[in-house]
């Protein structure tokens, strides 16, 4: 019972923090200084052509209006039409949200795979001279800007030794049938591998630290001193029961990484080019195209608060002391 | 209960006021990484502070070969140019040394903006509890849910792009990591046999939260500071190399952004976006080295 | 007696603290006959489980043997290479651990450990090993379809009871428990007691039980070893511990504790004073700060009397302790010395 409760009040709350960051978002939009539309008004439009466009757009109503005319028309998924590209808002971040997907899950699974072993690893080593000496470097991978990363891979792996391609996803002119066929071509992968690198580079640190603290607190737990008493294996202990529990707040850690990683990709898009919703948002904000900024960040939202429920039900799943009460 | 009695028979001492902060600060100093971090913050401050004197030429300025042609693009070393110059001619020496400015500069500022806000709504939700907590903890909520670079770049594209609006964009966001933690803090100290017996004896809210809450919560504030120094420098950086910075002034991410953006990469001028990347690295990670010497003050279970 | 089950000698073990050295057990010698309940019985900190965790081999990092041996069987365990140490480990000497809560993994059905030991170190395929644990449980008195429980949804008791029928898993010889019932209610910790005890007739089993609480020993043990500052103060048949203490200290924690049947024998006296820090032991006898009857010669060694057959003492006036018996009887007596 209480835990259809706290489901319940978790989407309550979930609820709540999606209308907060969906009202900030068109506040940000209508209010600032300036007429939204003036990139696009061509100073040759008469003043009825210019308030036609308005009323296209709905920015003749009062703000109150426009709120709830906004409101609908979220509800209905409904994103309204670039004014770059003039297409739907939402057919344009569909075909975006992809690329950013992969990108974002390729080089987290690679930086959790890695992460988790060397924080393990590195527990399991405690005080000898390679942990010493790992952890102000994990502590350094940290503190570089990702774009940064970005740029010097680029320069030496792909200027430099010409290994891989500069940006973008395909090799110009390459036509794919379908996103499977896309994803999977060798020419898809080697454009994926700098900017995955640079993401994963950057991303090791939080599951590695992690993992390394929980080890080091699991390993003075009684279960492991008793493991060791039942005469298990060496593996065993250390595998089966210190990185098996050790394990738990980092996976869940997995969801929350997924939505830093998607501000991240902000800048790492643009470097490499990569035809994703970061790149886009930058785009469209610098193009002064509200509708497309406002549904990219809109998207990316989304994704940062449902993989934050995603982290709570993540415990709740794996960990049985939630799951079995 | 001793714990009751002692505040009314133990005077509080009052040493000068700085010999009292840093104790109340507690530095790091015997924890060697810290140490190193704090000795790479005076650097660089040093730095920022007599910019004017260490720097050669002024950093915006177009300059010319003795041979009057554009310096553009040239080698370090090559006609006195220490760390060579930009496509357009600038010396990245003294960008370099200039960028340390801003760095700092935002990198306080912003911290300390965090750092304030999120401790006074942590101290207020915890201490008053109930309806106020629970308001700003929605709040905090909400502030999670924001992405915070796409926040930070809509904010300071739409309003004028300068230095203040990226920190106040930060401010806006960050404030929530501080806030939980403080709140937390304040929650237990609040049950403390001292507070209780301050409360008893009839001492006002205000007076218990700047007496006895606030000197307990300064040294994690502190923390949260200076984690918000390394955000706010690489927060500033991506800013600045999206275009979104402050056009007049010259910041390591506004010179990765020109050298980006002026084919840098593919010219192979790694002495040009090479070394501001690596002074961001420095800067962060010693506020990164501080912290953790800070964290096994605070928290000494980590320590083994 | 026959040959016992195992013998300790001159066990050492120390911790290393900083730069100096804490020698927790400082020369413990004792016996386990076969078949018997032995009550290791001591204040914390007086290296009881120490010895307890020496006697498996595996002790805190910052810790070693350093002298004595541990002869099980004809081996000493102190010098067993440790790939032997470790075939030996459950299937012939079990542990029983103060607080089951902590020690079984919170992530695993109770079933999945005791398969763990069953397979992993019995030897037993999946089927076996469901049939023993279903055995193991009905042995303890647990419903055998809880087996596919996780600790936490087990009692305080019942998850006592899980960590007893883990440790009888492999049909050890001995087994180690260390303060099993501590931390659970009076009433509990009888049943808890009984169980153990019964299984320990029916199964033959040697037991160690290391408690804090003499009463406990009194309950269900055979014989006592009493521990004091690293140091075994007394050692016997439970009889003559109950009847004939002879050491000033075992006198003392009799008179510090109710009687687990209930019936209060008088007024309870605690012993006066903490035990000494091991990082620096007073010279002589340790117990000579709080001991009400110390003497002058108290202050050099003193020495192992055997007052009866089987019953060292380690006390300078153990041939005095009949009559030393009557005055620690008096409440006074050790108020007096506070």
């Amino acid at each position: 019972m209480t835990n259809f409760k706290a489901v319940g009040s978790r989407l309550l709350q979930l609820a709540l923090v999606l209308w907060a960051v969906v009202t900030i978002l068109f506040l940000m939009f209508r209010l600032m200084p300036g007429n939204p539309m003036a990139a696009y008004i061509d100073p040759t439009f008469t003043l009825e052509q210019q308030q036609q466009l308005m009323a296209q757009f709905g920015l003749d109503k009062p703000l109150w209006q426009q709120y709830l005319i906004y409101l609908g028309n979220l509800l209905q998924g409904e994103l309204g039409q670039s004014f770059r590209y003039r297409e739907p808002v939402g057919e344009r971040i569909w075909t975006l949200l992809p690329n950013t997907l992969v990108l974002t899950f390729s080089s987290l699974i690679i930086a959790y795979a890695f992460g988790i072993l060397a924080g393990a690893y590195l527990a399991w080593r405690r005080g000898s001279f390679i942990e010493q000496a790992a952890i102000p470097a994990v502590l350094t991978t940290r503190a570089m800007p990702e774009f940064w990363l970005g740029m010097v891979l680029l320069a030496i792996f792909s200027f430099s030794l010409g290994w891989f391609p500069a940006g973008g996803t395909r090799a110009p002119g390459a036509e794919y049938s379908g996103f499977l066929d896309l994803y999977t071509s060798r020419d898809f992968l080697s454009h994926l591998i700098l900017p995955a690198a640079t993401l994963a580079i950057y991303s090791q640190g939080l599951p590695l630290l992690l993992m390394r603290s929980n080890m080091l607190d699991v390993m003075k737990e009684d279960f492991v001193t008793m493991a060791r008493i039942k005469g298990l294996s060496n593996w065993t202990v250390v595998v089966r029961h210190a990185a098996r529990n050790a394990l738990l707040p980092v996976m869940t850690s997995f969801a929350i990484a997924v939505g830093y990683q998607l501000q991240g990709n902000v800048v790492v898009e643009s470097v490499f080019s990569w035809p994703g919703l970061g790149r886009e948002l930058v785009n469209a904000v610098a193009a002064s195209d509200y509708p497309l900024a406002q549904g990219a960040f809109l998207m990316i939202a989304l994704v940062v608060i449902l993989m934050n429920l995603l982290a709570d039900l993540l415990y709740a799943v794996l960990d049985p002391r939630v799951s079995h009460a | 209960m001793p714990e009751i009695a002692a505040p009314a028979i133990i005077k509080p001492r009052r040493p000068n006021i700085l010999a009292r902060m840093f104790r109340t600060l507690r530095l790091p100093v015997n924890d060697p990484f810290a140490v190193a971090g704090l000795l790479i913050y005076l650097v660089f401050i040093a730095t920022a502070v007599f910019a004017d004197q260490i720097t050669t030429h002024d950093p915006t300025e177009i300059l010319y070969t003795p041979s009057y042609d554009l310096a553009a693009d040239l080698r370090p070393g090559q006609d006195g140019f220490i760390m060579g110059t930009t496509s357009l001619g600038r010396d990245i020496f003294s960008q370099l040394v200039y960028g340390s400015r801003s760095a700092l500069l935002i990198g306080v500022t912003a911290a300390f903006m965090v750092a304030l806000i999120g401790s006074i709504i942590g101290l207020v939700a915890g201490y008053f509890g109930r309806l106020v907590d629970a308001v700003l903890m929605r709040l905090a909520d909400i502030a999670f849910g924001i992405p915070f670079l796409p926040f930070v770049i809509v904010l300071a594209a739409f309003l004028q792009p300068s230095i203040w609006n990226v920190v106040i964009a930060m401010a806006l966001v960050l404030w929530r990591d501080t806030a939980r933690v403080i709140r937390s803090q304040v929650l237990t100290l609040r049950t403390r046999g001292y507070v209780e017996a301050a409360r008893v004896a009839g001492s006002s809210d205000f007076k218990i939260i700047v007496r006895h809450i606030a000197p307990n919560i300064l040294p994690l504030s502190f923390l949260y500071g200076s984690i918000a120094i390394g955000w706010a420098i690489l927060t500033e950086a991506s800013i600045s190399f999206l275009g979104f910075g402050d056009p007049d002034s010259i910041s390591w991410g506004y010179m990765l952004q020109d050298a980006f953006a002026s084919q840098a990469l593919a010219k192979q001028a790694y002495y040009w976006f090479v070394p501001p990347g690596i002074c961001i690295i420095l800067v962060v990670s010693a506020g990164f080295f501080i912290t953790r010497g800070y964290e096994n003050i605070l928290f000494p279970k980590l320590n083994r | 007696m026959t040959e016992p089950l195992l013998s300790v000698r001159d066990l050492r073990v120390s911790y290393q603290v900083g730069r100096s050295f804490v020698h927790a057990v400082d020369g413990a010698s004792f016996d386990i006959p076969k078949g018997s309940i032995t009550g290791l019985v001591g204040e914390s900190g007086c290296g009881k489980t120490t010895v307890a965790r020496a006697l498996t081999r595996v002790i805190a990092d910052n810790a070693a043997i350093t002298g004595g041996e541990i002869l099980f069987e004809g081996r000493d365990l102190a010098k067993l290479p440790e790939r032997e140490m470790n075939a030996l480990r459950w299937r012939d000497i079990a542990f029983v651990p103060q607080s089951a809560m902590n020690s079984l993994d919170p992530v695993y059905t109770v079933e999945y450990q005791l398969g763990e030991v069953l397979r992993r170190r019995g030897g037993m395929d999946r089927r076996q090993a469901r049939k023993r644990s279903e055995e193991l449980f009905e042995m303890v008195g647990i419903d055998a379809n809880r087996l596919n429980d996780y600790p936490h949804q087990f009692s305080g008791g019942m998850r006592q009871r899980v960590a007893i029928a883990l440790a009888l898993a492999l049909n050890p010889k001995l087994i180690i428990a260390d303060e099993p019932v501590t931390a659970l209610d009076v009433i509990v910790q009888r049943q808890i007691l009984d169980q153990l005890k019964e299984l320990q007739v029916r199964l033959g089993l040697s037991v160690i039980l290391v408690t804090h609480d003499i009463s406990v020993v009194a309950y269900i043990c055979d014989r006592t070893v009493v521990m004091y500052a690293g140091k075994v103060a007394e050692s016997g048949t439970m009889q003559a511990a109950l009847t004939a203490p002879s050491h000033p200290y075992t006198m003392g924690l009799r008179n510090a504790f109710p009687d687990l049947q209930g019936a209060a024998s008088g007024v309870l006296t605690p012993i006066e004073g903490a035990p000494p820090n091991l990082a620096n032991p007073p010279a002589g006898c340790r117990f000579k700060p709080r001991c009400p009857f110390a003497l002058d010669v108290c202050g050099s060694e003193p020495p192992v009397v055997d007052v009866a057959p089987d019953h060292p003492v380690l006390c300078h006036r153990a041939r005095e302790s009949a009559a030393l018996r009557i005055e620690a009887a008096k409440t006074e007596t050790w108020m007096a010395r506070a």
